[in-house]
């Protein structure tokens, strides 16, 4: 029988922890896909969503499903990233945590490439994490704007209005790094 | 439709969730809004593009034998305090090393002038093995890591030790607080490396430890039983990078002399 997120995660808590492999099974890749286009690092990714799976076995407990499993994991994910770069970075605020991080590209990081999608990759990545977030969320994740809404705790009509905000400005970094290269 | 509706209905239109009529008025207003023809143009073309970013898959085998085990380490029962030698235990234990050492004295007195089958040695050899096992077993109990550590090291020097000392080396092995003291258990366990109980606890345990010595230990004692069985965990230790670089770089050495 196919049990929902929900069911499983409530297993989970009741301290059937076998049941949180198949929450893996099912979520860990739309997780990491999260993760991956935010930090632009694999290696950063799956250790974040190793941290993400062990967070949610270590506060079972705290569950409690008013909002559906997968905006609580999201937001999980969004606070083990936002944890990440804290410690990277402990002096800089949340909303400012990465500004400027392609200075500090590794290896995995494309930054040199004449293909669009390796610019617009650049340009999401030098967005403001907030706003990266968000259009990955929007884009990539399972979540509709109402959970995106209730994970950022603000109404669906100011997320929508975000989205396309932090769209136009991702339309405008990729168009001016676009005129940056065809100058060199 | 108005300027400031253009927001909400473009994202509804992105994900796909705006009904023809909507998006249709929309699409009327931007093309006669100079403003938002400006606001808007290319989002479109943008939305999708961001599906060609590459992305790498992740290793998910690995991830989730991580969960697994981190899940196993939960499940873990914490090491039980109330099988530590209590006062009246630690009574018996201090008279079993008496024993010990009186009929270890008395055997070799016998020895030394009787001939080495007859009844009465053969009935005092049995009563040091069984003391000596349930001296080790009492150690391997004691509150203190280093008298756990001389019950480990008592039970090196038995002869055909039971299961239950060999339990409770595994045991050991697995839960012991101490990493000297699961070092020793390592050691210690080497001797029943052929038994498939031992094989198989080494290799849990090499998913399961943290501390990288345990962890080069076990490795060890994978290669030196040149058990096969171990590949796959060796192989997920070699390509995790939250493992300890000395941890992977001699788990590749493992699977090297494995010849896997």
């Amino acid at each position: 029988m196919n049990q929902t997120d929900e069911a499983l995660m409530r297993a989970v808590r009741e301290g059937d922890l076998s049941q949180l492999g198949r929450l893996f099974d099912r979520h860990h890749r739309a997780v990491y896909e999260f993760l991956v286009r935010t930090t632009g690092q694999r290696a950063v990714a799956e250790d974040l969503v190793q941290d993400v799976f062990e967070r949610v076995l270590k506060h079972r407990a705290t569950y409690r499903g008013e909002s559906g499993f997968l905006p609580w994991l999201y937001r999980i994910a969004c606070n083990a990233r936002a944890d990440h770069y804290r410690k990277l970075h402990p002096t800089t605020s949340w909303s400012e945590e990465l500004d400027g991080e392609d200075e500090s590209a590794g290896p995995e990081r494309v930054l040199e490439s004449a293909s669009d999608a390796a610019r617009l990759q650049r340009a999401l990545l030098s967005l403001r994490p907030d706003k990266r977030e968000l259009i990955v969320l929007a884009r990539f994740s399972e979540l509709k704007y109402e959970s995106i809404a209730e994970l950022h705790g603000v109404d669906v009509g100011t997320i929508k209005v975000r989205v396309h905000r932090a769209l136009k400005e991702l339309r405008d970094k990729f168009m001016a790094l676009e005129s940056t290269s065809h100058a060199m | 439709m108005r300027c400031e509706d253009i927001s909400a209905r473009l994202a509804d239109d992105l994900a796909g969730t705006l009904g023809d009529d909507e998006r249709n008025a929309m699409r009327q207003h931007i093309a006669g809004c100079p403003d938002c023809r400006r606001q808007t143009q290319g989002l479109d073309v943008l939305w999708r593009a961001l599906e060609d970013i590459p992305v790498a898959a992740p290793d998910s085998r690995a991830l989730r034998a991580r969960l697994d085990a981190a899940i196993l380490r939960e499940q873990a029962p914490a090491r039980p305090t109330a099988p530590r030698a209590q006062p009246r235990q630690q009574w018996l234990m201090a008279a079993g090393l008496a024993g010990v050492a009186l009929l270890a004295g008395l055997f070799a007195g016998r020895a030394s002038v009787s001939p080495p089958a007859s009844p009465d040695v053969v009935a005092l050899r049995d009563e040091l093995r069984d003391l000596r096992h349930m001296v080790a077993l009492s150690l391997m109990q004691q509150q203190s890591a280093s008298e756990r550590l001389k019950g480990v090291g008592w039970s090196t020097r038995l002869e055909g030790p039971s299961d239950e000392v060999v339990t409770a080396l595994i045991d050991t092995l697995r839960h012991d607080e101490n990493v000297n003291v699961r070092l020793a258990s390592i050691d210690a366990l080497k001797r029943f490396a052929e038994r498939e109980d031992v094989r198989r606890a080494a290799i849990d345990a090499l998913q399961t430890q943290r501390a990288p010595l345990v962890q080069m230990a076990l490795i060890d004692f994978v290669v030196e039983t040149q058990d096969r069985d171990a590949a796959a965990a060796l192989r997920r230790i070699s390509a995790d990078d939250k493992s300890d670089q000395t941890v992977r770089t001699r788990a590749a050495w493992g699977l090297e002399h494995l010849g896997v």
